[in-house]
């Protein structure tokens, strides 16, 4: 393994953070509070400048809590007035948390799709209705992206979606912007559609597992209706943008996708699940089935089919359930140990206004993720603003559920550059467009996502949450 | 990629090489052309990318050549293991039937490419041979997508298990 000058700052940066808060007796914060923030800097500087994959670092993020922070560990034997040790079950037990249940339904409803190729086939019908004028052809592919990696993910569909475009591609005309629009049209969707649903991209579950350790549950349908119509502006915003940016200079583009639906018994016992796990998903509110035990109805039905087997179990993307574990987990014990409220008390907050503080969350959060990974932002920050919410020092307006949607969502916003997230650097890699377009479009859409998540939080959330 | 993927021509006459060459010049950037004149200096190329801990993706071989014939280089590559997966393809115009049917059976010939060639063909089989190659051994798609063939590439990268973090 080598590691470049950047990995090396990083590695040395989180190294010494783990261990200088060991020497250092800062006032208000407890001696518990002490370890978890040397294993906070750790985690921020190994997540940041990746010196190990990022799923690594969240494993030994919790193992050090194990480690150094848990009843069974090294350090916190028994209870005192200051900590009182959770038990290492509970840092080893957010590998089995709701919201990562819920993700494994989610994983092997869309493995199965793949395999059955169900996603080319939804595709191939959703985008009938478009016609061939251009402009409608790149409304359509933005609609049935942003509806697929509603429920796969943004990665996995961009890619599929880039097996859709790159034959029109290469018909255009060498001059036509239109191969611009239609390059970028499919990772912008893509960004944006896994907002739709709580299982559509990571952030969501490191905002839903937050949430929930606070005693909340925003059950999937309520996530849906409070999302839904932010993406569908999102959409239209960048469907129009893209338009403008890229005018086309065809009238005409044909989209050519044979094909029909397999209608072999597996194939049907997959669309039976698929349909019947998302109906119940969205009707959580009605009968009242948390979506992560409905998540097991296609892991359990699949598997007893034999439509998922052994070897799709095994190429599962496993990583990403570690990656947002290590993060939930991360959050019990800053919470725990008081190093959470020490931080959020150590500025002074109510010399902002709550909306200043939601745009300041907005803007760090895209403003990162357009470095970092979405999940990793969204893990870092959602701690601070929980504390905030909750200790009262941001004042009344300043709403536990809302801060943390402007976080979750404001991180899936950023497509500024090809690192900002996957399905740029897959639209990158094609040759289609160069880095100065994606910077020109992406920023716009980082700057009306930022406007228009804030406008969703201070008159559009708050309808359903009080 | 941590290592070069090579295309290797061998060819004995000289303005053939030329031709040959001249029209991989597009693919050099990212596959880099090594060119043998006969099967013996060729397995000396060979050996040199191998101990440099390179790969050879494409295999160009005339079939008439001074010393051993390019069915039975190819068969000797077939049968190397670090070569197995290179893709192998026979561009002759005096191969005769059973040179052939032998190159199919015991080199798993990949393609045939009758001379003289022309070059928009000739560029299809290369991009074809070398996608294959790159999926075959499960290299990173993205980094081929703009030289080779994006859509199978794209295909390919749909069934990794592609996840968003």
């Amino acid at each position: 393994m080598k590691l470049n000058t950047t990995q090396r700052i990083g590695l040395l940066a989180g190294v010494f953070g783990l261990i200088v808060p060991f020497f250092l007796n800062i006032a208000g914060l407890s001696e518990a509070g002490h370890v978890a923030l040397g294993i906070f800097f750790l985690a921020a500087a190994f997540w940041m400048f990746e010196p190990f994959p990022i799923y690594a670092t969240s494993v030994l993020v919790i193992f050090l809590q194990v480690l150094l922070l848990s009843k069974e560990g090294l350090i916190f034997t028994s209870s005192d007035s200051s900590y009182s040790p959770d038990s290492y079950t509970a840092f080893i037990g957010t590998l089995a948390n709701p919201i990562i249940i819920l993700f494994l339904g989610g994983f092997v409803l869309a493995e199965a799709a793949v395999k059955y190729n169900l996603d080319k086939n939804l595709t191939r019908i959703l985008l009938k209705p478009f016609g061939s004028k251009p402009k409608f052809i790149l409304l359509g592919l933005m609609v049935v992206t942003g509806i697929l990696s509603a429920f796969m993910s943004n990665t996995a569909t961009t890619a599929m979606m880039m097996t859709v475009i790159l034959p029109i591609v290469a018909r255009l005309e060498n001059n036509d912007p239109l191969k611009i629009g239609l390059a970028l049209s499919i990772p912008f969707a893509a960004n944006i559609g896994g907002i739709a649903t709580p299982i559509g991209t990571p952030p969501n579950a490191v905002v839903i597992g937050a949430l929930s350790q606070q005693g909340i549950n925003i059950p999937f349908g309520e996530w849906m209706i409070l999302a839904t119509p932010l993406v569908l502006v999102a959409l239209f915003f960048v469907w129009i943008l893209l338009l403008g940016m890229f005018k086309p200079k065809t009238d005409s583009v044909q989209i050519d996708m044979s094909g029909s639906f397999n209608t072999t018994k597996n194939a049907w016992l997959l669309y039976i699940a698929f349909g019947l796990t998302v109906l119940f998903w969205i009707t959580e509110s009605f009968h009242g089935i948390k979506s992560a035990i409905i998540a097991l109805i296609p892991v359990v039905f699949l598997t007893l089919t034999g439509v998922v087997t052994k070897e799709d179990i095994r190429k599962l993307p496993w990583e990403v359930l570690w990656l947002v574990a290590g993060g939930i987990s991360l959050g019990i014990s800053m919470k725990s140990t008081g190093l959470a409220e020490w931080i959020v008390g150590s500025i002074e907050w109510n010399t902002f206004g709550s909306i200043t503080l939601l745009v300041v969350f907005s803007g760090v959060a895209i403003l990162m993720s357009n470095f970092l990974s979405n999940t990793v932002t969204a893990t870092l920050l959602i701690p601070l603003a929980v504390s905030l919410a909750t200790s009262g020092v941001a004042g009344e307006g300043f709403n536990l559920i809302i801060v943390s949607l402007v976080i979750g969502m404001s991180a899936s916003m950023a497509m500024m550059l090809p690192i900002s997230t996957p399905p740029n650097a897959i639209a990158m890699s094609t040759g289609a467009i160069e880095t100065k377009q994606m910077a020109k479009a992406g920023i716009s859409v980082g700057i009306f996502g930022l406007v228009l998540v804030i406008l969703y939080a201070i008159f559009y959330w708050p309808l359903f949450l009080n | 990629m941590d290592h070069q993927i090579y295309i290797l021509v061998i060819e004995d006459e000289l303005e053939v090489m030329d031709a040959l060459v001249k029209d991989l010049e597009e693919f050099e950037q990212k596959f880099p052309v090594e060119s043998a004149n006969n099967a013996e200096e060729a397995e000396q190329v060979v050996q040199g990318i191998a101990n440099s801990g390179d790969e050879v993706g494409l295999i160009l071989c005339d079939h008439v050549l001074p010393g051993k014939n390019g069915v039975d280089f190819l068969i000797s590559m077939e049968s190397n293991q670090l070569f197995t997966d290179s893709r192998k393809v026979l561009v002759t115009g005096q191969a005769g039937l059973e040179d052939t049917i032998e190159a199919i059976n015991k080199a798993h010939l990949d393609h045939y490419i009758a001379k003289p060639w022309k070059k928009e063909g000739f560029q299809k089989v290369v991009v074809d041979q070398l996608t294959s190659f790159v999926i075959k051994k499960g290299y990173n798609p993205l980094e081929f997508m703009s030289v080779l063939n994006s859509i199978r590439l794209a295909e390919a990268l749909r069934g990794s298990q592609l996840t968003d973090h």
